[in-house]
Parts: structure tokens; C-alpha cells; sequence
């Protein structure tokens, strides 16, 4: 048994080594070295790597999957990451929590390419001193032409009992609340009560009883896959699975009563040790050429850049004047309560 | 000198522990006795909110659909994972064996419940099949029910119950089955009034390591599951996430730490009578087996 | 009932003890001519390996796929051609989940398998509350644990990175080796370490040639689970890690909203070969246990 003690001994012995020279390895950091944190991909591989060209630096660039991840992560501190990009309503909770650097826009000189319609929604930014318009969006429906023949651009297809266990929606209180509000014409950041109750029960008794699931995950490979035909999401997601030759068989909208829409903004976080290469990658991301290959490169219409828009060459899975009745969804506080107890009415009973 | 050569032993852990979850553990324990701040983390201030919140009907209808899953789960694992564990142990080649259940697991298991739809849905593998025999014309639903949580569930935790198995019933003295049969026990007997009552703690940490994790279970029922698959392992990380109420998610855990640990506590103060039986196997392989039964 | 058979019941006692004594003098050499006649045990075995496999081959299956769909679009490489050439990140990815997942897995197996031998072979005054204690980290909520890590290294001032998803992925791994090893260690006979004691043998020569052999099945189950858990974890590791630390399921889980690429099902198959081929030629290494 000696033999096994050491080749135990040898093999632990080398392993330690290996460990602590990948640890130290990754330790060493650079001062001129970006790092991001962001959901995957949602700045293209290509855009970064110029910019790591252009200004000779590093970047590196890590993920998050929601909103409420990544700001629980950076509210506990410890990582120290210069740039994030959070939703509107993330935006104003962050600044109201001390989280973000003011943004010095003279340094920008792409910011004059934004859409002054945007900038006249960041209402939970006034003046945009702490962050800067990265994409405005909104989640839609995506129907399977093939198997759906006709329907109205409306949310009131979720209704339609023919089409029941076909139909899918986001695992998203947010989202999914603030499609029954539009519906029922109320706004989706109300905090009435009663508004809320009607949306709470317009979902449970008729949109639920049709649906397949509530699914934010896999969504888009269920759509992709046929195994339903009408998706509430996002179109990136459904465009990325589906293959190119298909893409003809879908249809995606966003229903004519508008629905939430969101805008991602890119902000500087507290403690940044780049601030400088911070403003020069928002920047850089506002340069129309960068900005069009971004948007092409998911299918995004340019809702921010103006100038952009003339650069794109790829098409649009919606155009920027769809979003015209949406409306951004805002933080509501306390009030959040209300649409928490609601949305676990609906997700928690039978 | 001798005295101490346990706690000597145990000295590693002990230290790793305190450090590395007893003070995490303390934070838990803390937050839940706090006000829910409004965006996340906590008020310094005192509050039993987080525990009169747990009362809410909803929490109480998903903790018992967690604990129906779990244990239909969890009994179904050990089933299929005790003939595999024995298996195992008496097979000439155990590494290998024991490589092939696990292997499987070291692709990401997004990946492979990913792999699970396709297998499993309205238009996947097993319904094609069904469909090329005629047996259905439409697709059976598999997914998105409370059946395909519990399988996949089982799935996912077989590993982790078969190892357990294997290691206390490799160290089983099969020679005793003989011995029993011998004496006039049928087949299925000697397994379960000699094998079982002998690897015990082995069953006890497989039943463990599959319960616990399946209790807590959070991207299954996510996934494959359906609109009556909400489990509690939901319900807190949607506390912890979306609602941002951390003292919630804190006296949630807590209140099922406790409860679990209370059993585990039951489980190991028994643990020294249960081993004098394990050499007296069981009074009814004693006994004169009727003559019926034979 | 028992009491009114109390006498055979003695009598076959007897006989039972006789019996194995006389078989277990036999030894390794009874157990190894014995024929498997569980049959139906293999069946089940190899039935399950088949369950446990089936979606591997539908990872393969897709690999191969010319089309990321659901659907079958014809034979293609491309997505081990892309897996090769375009994915860097994914590559650094699995790396650090490889480092990670090696170096809990031991750290753990060492810590966890040292408290196992120290509470199975001896007593002291706080061995209860050890062995009970030692399994409250499995029981809590992942996402709890990770959030009070991350709150706790905040506090301490350790800087996320690896070396705090190292210290998560061992605390986590920790009562799963532990408890692995203590089942191990449990019912074997305490007179083989007196035999041992009796005959001369120290501390260190007891453990490494006496308990630990006797261990290792108990701590090779250990070992592997360690490093299957450490590789399935997203949620602790998502809380604990910091900038460059990215790890693969943290890689694959933030892929959802843009599609999980099919060059996930190519890396699967590469990593399954893979594990497969570096196993294979270590079989007779690895049968040795099944000797002892």
C-alpha cells in the first residue's frame, strides 16, 4: 500500500501546484484593463475586440442572466466591475443607493447621436447624469405562421382557447403584469390596487388556463422546436434559435396595445479604477458604425442612434415606432408587494 | 495524546466550517430577525415580519407539493439506485462502473435537461417514435406536469444516491447472503433482512443526499415543470431575486435548516442502537419461515 | 412473536455466526471466484447506465447538426470547427471550471475524509455536535449560501475571484465527503486498527495503511462527487465569483437569452470522449481496490 500512498502524495502534490499557479496566474491584473458586466453576448465579440484594438487595451467581460442578479451581486460589494448595463428601473434604484458614478458627458462626443425621444423617457435619470441609453426594446409575441393561420396583433391571443397548450409566456412578473395592464388600459407601473387585481385575475382565469407555461429560460428552443406556436418574448431569443432558412414562418410583433418596454443604459460603477476607459467604451459603443454592427448583429432596429440607422445593413424584427405605445417600466418602490402578491397567486395555484 | 487524535483529525473541518458557513450561516440567521430593506439587504431594525410572512397559504400549498415531490422522488431514486450500488460493488471493474455513473454528469445540466425536452416533448424523440408506431396521433404531453419534474428529478440525483450505496455495500460480507439462504431465507429475503439492515448508513446518506437537494430543488421544476410545479426552492430564490426580500428568504431557510437538521439529529442520537441490530439481522429471518410463504 | 421462537431463534444465530466466520477466513479469494449471480442487479445497472446516457446521445446527435434547431438539418462540423476556433471565452470558461471543480474536490476530500477517520475511530466530548453540524451546508438553500458568502467575503474584504468559488465550491463539497467517507468508515471492523495498534503500527502508519485503504472506495465516491457537484454549480458560483472568473455553467446559464449555441452539445461530447479516453487506460490502475 505504499505505492497507493504515493501516487495518492503525487497526484494531490501536483494538483496543489497546478491550483495555485492558475490562481496566481489569473490574479495579476493590468491597470489598463476594462471590466464589464454584462448578459452574454449583448455586446458582440467583434465590437469588443476593436475596441481592444482601437485603445490597446484589455477587456473583461462577464455575464449575468437578470437585473435582480446582477444587482444583487454588486450590492454586497466585493466586485469590482467598471461598467454595467441595467434597466431604467435598476438605473434610478442604483443611484438612489449610492451604487454609480456621475457621468461627465462632455467627454462624450457621440452622445449627440442619441435620440432625443429617448433621452426624454430616462425620466428615472433626469438629464442622464449617472448613465447613458444603451438599447430601449420590448418583449413581444412570436407566432408559428405554419400552425397559427390567423390572428390579431393583440394580447388578447393568449385568450383563445383553440390555440390552448400552445402558447407560452415569460416567467416574468414584470413583464407578463404589465401585458394584462396594457391590455385593460391601465399603465404597467400603476400601484391601484384594483388595477393590479384585474390584471392578476385576467391572467390567471384566461390567459393561464391556455398557456403551456410561464418559461423564461427555454422559451425560445420550445418555439423553435414546435413545440408551441405563440411565444411571449423576446425577438433576439426567438431569432437566434430558430434557423435562418425558417425565419419566414414567424411572425413577431409587438400587440398594438403597447406592453412594457425597457431601457438598458450603461453606467459607471462606484469604485471604478477606469473611469477614463469607462466613458471611452460608452463612447465608443455610441459611434454609429459601432453602434449599426451592434444592431445588426442581433436583428435590433437602432432605437437609440440616429445616425445609425442609416448604417444598418441587416434587417429588423421590429421597428423603432412599434414601441410607440409602450411605455418603460419604473421602479414602483414599495409598492412592488402588491405585484409580488399577485404574480405568486398566479404562479403558485393549480 | 490519544485523547485528542480525534478532534486532531477533526480540527480541518471544524476550522473550515466555522469560518467559511458557521459566520455566513450567522448573517442568515440574523437577517431573518430584520426589516426588509426596500431595495435589497435589510433595516437595521427588529422585526418578526419575515416569520408571520411564512404563514401565507401559498407558502404553506407549495412547501407540501415540495414535500410530496421530494419524497416520491427521493423513494424512487433509492429504489432504482440500491440494485445499482450492489451492482456495483460486486462487479470485478467497480472504478469503471462507477466512472459510467458519473460521467454523464459532467456535462452542464442546463445541457442535458435541454437534452430532456427534446426527448420529452409534444415534438421530440419519444413522441416521434410513438408516432411512427401508430400509438399516438397528436403527441403525448410528458413535459410540463409534476411527472416530468419528478423524473428528471430522479435522474439528476441518481448519481449521487448510487455512490453512497456502492461504498457501504462494497464493504458488505456477501458471504452472509449465502449464510441466509442457507438457513432457509428465500432470495428476495436475505436481501432485505441481511443486506439491508447491514448498509444502513449507507441508505441514510443516499436518502440525505438526494432529499436535501431535491427539496431545495430550483431549475427543474423551472424547466420541465408546469404551471402546478412551483417548488419552494422557487419560492425563495424569487424572495431573494425578485421581490428583493431577504429577510423572507432568510426565515425560509431557516425554518427548513432547523427542521431538517432536527431530523438528522433524531437520525444520528439513534444511530448507536441500530448498530448492535446489525448483527442480529432481523427477528424474522429467525424465526421458522411459514410454510405458505415458502 | 420473537419470544415465543427464541429458542431456534439462538440456535441459528449460531449457525449464522459459524458460517460467515468460516466463509469470511475464505477471504478476498471467496469473493473473487463467487460467480455474480445478481443478474437482475446488472440488468438494472445497465438499464440505468442507458437512462443516465440517453441524453449524451442526444447531445451527440445535435452536435452533428447543421441546423441549432430542434430539428434535424443535415451532417455538419461546424460546430466543433467554431468550438476550435471561435470560442475563447468558452475555453477560458471550462478551464476555470476544471481548476475549480480539481481543486475543491481535493481540498474537500482531504479536510472531509481526515474529520470522517477522526469521528468514526475515536471519541472525544464534541463528536456528536461534529458529525451532526458537518451536514447543516447541505441542507440550506444554495441561493442562501451563496448570498451569505458573498455578503461575508464583502465584510472580510477578500476580492471575488477564484480563490473565493474555490473556498465556496470546498465548503459545499465538505458535507458530501464527509459523509461519504463516514458511511465508508462506519460498520468495518474497529479489531483490524487494534490488530493493527497491537502489532507496533503509529498513528501514521494506522492511517495510511490501514484506514485509508480501507477508506478508498468510501473516499474515490467522495472524490468524484466533489467534483460533480463542483462542476454543476451555478448559483453559489454566480454570487461568490468576481471579474475574470467566470466559470462554464455561469457561462451557459447567461447564454439563455440569447440562445445556448450548439457548440455547448459539441463541447459536451469532446468533454465526455474525453473523460473517457484519459479513464480507460488507467482501468488496471483503477481495479486496484477491487483487489484488496
Amino acid at each position: 500500500m505504499d505505492k497507493l500512498r504515493k501516487v495518492i502524495l503525487d497526484v494531490s502534490g501536483f494538483l496543489l501546484v497546478s491550483l495555485v499557479l492558475l490562481l496566481s496566474g489569473c490574479g495579476g491584473g493590468q491597470s489598463k484593463t476594462l471590466y464589464i458586466f454584462n448578459w452574454t453576448y449583448y455586446t458582440p465579440d467583434s465590437v469588443i475586440q476593436k475596441f481592444e484594438k482601437e485603445y490597446g487595451v484589455k477587456v473583461v467581460y462577464d455575464t449575468f442572466a437578470s437585473n435582480e442578479e446582477m444587482f444583487a451581486k454588486l450590492k454586497a460589494g466585493g466586485a469590482n466591475y467598471d461598467i454595467t448595463f441595467p434597466s431604467g428601473d435598476y438605473v434610478s434604484i442604483m443611484i438612489k443607493e449610492n451604487m454609480l458614478e456621475k457621468i461627465d458627458k462632455s467627454k462624450l462626443k457621440n452622445f449627440a447621436n442619441i435620440d432625443p425621444k429617448v433621452l426624454e423617457q430616462c425620466d428615472f435619470d433626469p438629464g442622464n447624469q449617472y448613465s447613458i441609453p444603451y438599447y430601449l426594446g420590448a418583449a413581444g409575441v412570436a407566432v408559428n405562421k405554419t400552425k397559427v393561420a390567423s390572428y390579431e396583433k393583440s394580447w388578447s391571443i393568449f385568450a383563445r382557447k383553440d390555440l390552448a397548450n400552445r402558447m407560452i409566456m415569460l416567467d416574468d412578473m414584470r413583464e407578463v403584469m404589465g401585458d394584462a395592464l396594457k391590455y385593460l388600459g391601465y399603465s404597467v407601473n400603476t400601484v391601484d390596487q384594483k388595477q393590479i387585481d384585474e390584471a392578476r385575475d385576467l391572467i390567471n382565469k384566461v390567459w393561464k388556463p391556455n398557456l403551456l407555461k410561464f418559461d423564461a429560460e427555454a422559451f425560445a428552443k420550445s418555439f423553435a422546436a414546435g413545440e408551441v406556436w405563440v411565444a411571449q418574448g423576446y425577438a433576439e431569443s426567438i431569432f437566434a434559435e430558430v434557423d435562418k432558412a425558417n425565419w419566414n414562418t414567424v411572425d413577431f410583433f409587438i400587440p398594438k396595445e403597447g406592453g412594457p418596454s425597457y431601457l438598458d443604459s450603461m453606467v459607471i460603477l462606484k469604485g471604478s479604477k477606469n473611469k477614463d476607459l469607462a466613458l471611452k467604451f460608452i463612447d465608443f459603443i455610441q459611434r454609429p458604425d459601432i453602434y449599426a454592427e451592434f444592431c445588426d448583429y442581433f436583428g435590433f432596429p437602432s432605437t437609440v442612434n440616429v445616425p445609425a440607422r442609416a448604417l444598418k445593413k441587416g434587417e429588423s424584427w421590429y421597428r423603432p415606432e412599434d414601441l410607440l405605445n409602450c411605455e418603460l417600466k419604473k421602479d414602483v418602490g414599495a409598492d412592488l408587494e402588491k405585484y409580488n402578491a399577485a404574480w405568486q397567486t398566479i404562479r403558485v395555484g393549480k | 495524546m490519544k485523547k485528542h487524535t480525534g478532534l486532531l483529525y477533526t480540527m480541518p473541518q471544524i476550522l473550515w466550517l466555522l469560518v467559511f458557513f458557521a459566520a455566513p450561516l450567522c448573517i442568515i440567521i440574523a437577517y431573518s430577525f430584520l426589516r426588509k430593506g426596500l431595495y435589497g439587504g435589510v433595516e437595521p431594525q427588529l422585526s418578526l415580519d419575515a416569520y408571520t410572512a411564512m404563514a401565507n397559504p401559498n407558502i404553506l400549498l407549495v412547501t407540501w407539493r415540495t414535500l410530496k415531490i421530494s419524497i416520491i422522488a427521493t423513494a424512487l431514486t433509492l429504489l432504482i439506485a440500491l440494485p445499482c450500488g450492489y451492482s456495483i460493488a460486486r462487479s470485478k471493474n467497480q472504478a469503471i462502473r462507477l466512472f459510467l455513473v458519473i460521467v454523464p454528469f459532467w456535462t452542464n445540466f442546463l445541457v442535458r435537461i435541454y437534452a430532456w425536452i427534446a426527448i420529452l416533448g409534444n415534438e421530440g424523440f419519444l413522441n416521434d417514435i410513438l408516432k411512427a408506431l401508430h400509438l399516438t396521433s397528436t403527441g403525448v404531453q410528458f413535459l410540463y406536469n409534476q411527472t416530468a419534474v419528478i423524473l428528471v428529478l430522479v435522474y439528476m440525483y441518481l448519481p449521487y444516491a448510487i455512490l453512497p450505496l456502492f461504498s457501504t455495500i462494497d464493504k458488505f460480507d456477501f458471504t452472509l447472503l449465502d449464510a441466509a439462504r442457507d438457513l432457509g431465507a428465500t432470495k428476495f429475503q436475505s436481501y432485505v433482512r441481511v443486506l439491508l439492515p447491514n448498509i444502513k448508513s449507507g441508505l441514510v446518506t443516499a436518502g440525505l443526499f438526494t432529499f436535501v437537494p431535491i427539496f431545495g430543488a430550483y431549475a427543474v421544476p423551472l424547466l420541465v415543470g408546469g404551471k402546478d410545479s412551483y417548488m419552494l426552492g422557487n419560492i425563495i430564490a424569487d424572495q431573494l431575486t425578485k421581490t428583493r426580500n431577504w429577510p423572507l428568504a432568510s426565515s425560509i431557510s431557516m425554518t427548513v435548516t432547523v427542521l431538517t437538521t432536527g431530523l438528522v439529529f433524531l437520525i444520528a442520537l439513534r444511530k448507536p442502537r441500530e448498530q448492535k441490530q446489525v448483527f442480529d439481522a432481523d427477528p424474522l429471518l429467525l424465526q421458522p419461515v411459514q410454510a405458505g410463504k415458502r | 412473536m420473537i419470544h415465543t421462537h427464541k429458542k431456534p431463534s439462538a440456535l441459528r444465530i449460531a449457525l449464522l455466526w459459524k458460517t460467515r466466520r468460516m466463509l469470511r477466513r475464505g477471504g478476498a479469494a471467496a469473493k473473487k471466484f463467487m460467480p455474480a449471480r445478481s443478474s437482475l442487479s446488472n440488468v438494472i445497472y445497465w438499464v440505468v447506465i442507458a437512462f443516465l446516457f440517453l441524453p449524451l446521445f442526444v447531445l451527440l446527435f445535435y452536435s452533428f447538426n447543421a441546423g441549432r434547431q430542434t430539428t434535424w438539418q443535415g451532417f455538419s462540423t461546424v460546430w466543433y470547427q467554431k468550438l476550435v476556433m471561435e470560442s475563447p471565452e468558452l475555453w477560458h470558461a471550462f478551464f476555470n471550471s476544471i481548476t475549480i471543480a480539481l481543486g475543491s474536490a481535493l481540498m474537500a476530500t482531504a479536510i472531509g475524509t481526515l474529520a470522517a477517520v477522526g469521528t468514526a475511530r475515536y471519541s472525544f466530548k464534541l463528536k456528536n455536535f461534529v458529525s451532526t453540524m458537518s451536514f447543516v451546508p447541505m441542507i440550506l438553500p444554495e441561493i442562501v449560501v451563496g448570498v451569505s458568502l458573498l455578503i461575508f467575503f464583502a465584510g472580510v474584504g477578500l476580492r471575488l475571484g477564484l480563490v473565493t468559488v474555490w473556498i465556496a465550491h470546498t465548503t459545499f463539497n465538505l458535507p458530501f465527503v464527509y459523509l461519504l467517507v463516514s458511511a465508508r468508515l462506519e460498520e468495518s471492523d474497529p479489531s483490524i486498527v487494534e490488530a493493527g495498534r497491537d502489532l507496533g503500527a503509529n498513528e501514521s502508519q494506522i492511517l495510511f495503511r490501514i484506514i485509508l485503504p480501507m477508506a478508498l472506495p468510501g473516499i474515490l465516491s467522495a472524490f468524484l462527487t466533489a467534483v460533480t457537484l463542483s462542476l454543476e454549480d451555478f448559483v453559489i458560483t454566480f454570487f461568490v465569483t468576481g471579474p475574470g472568473g467566470t466559470t462554464l455553467p455561469l457561462y451557459i446559464y447567461s447564454m439563455i437569452r440569447f440562445g445556448v449555441s450548439p457548440v455547448i452539445n459539441s463541447l459536451s461530447a469532446v468533454m465526455v470522449a474525453g473523460t473517457v479516453l484519459l479513464v480507460y487506460p488507467m482501468r488496471n490502475f483503477l481495479k486496484v481496490f477491487a483487489a484488496h
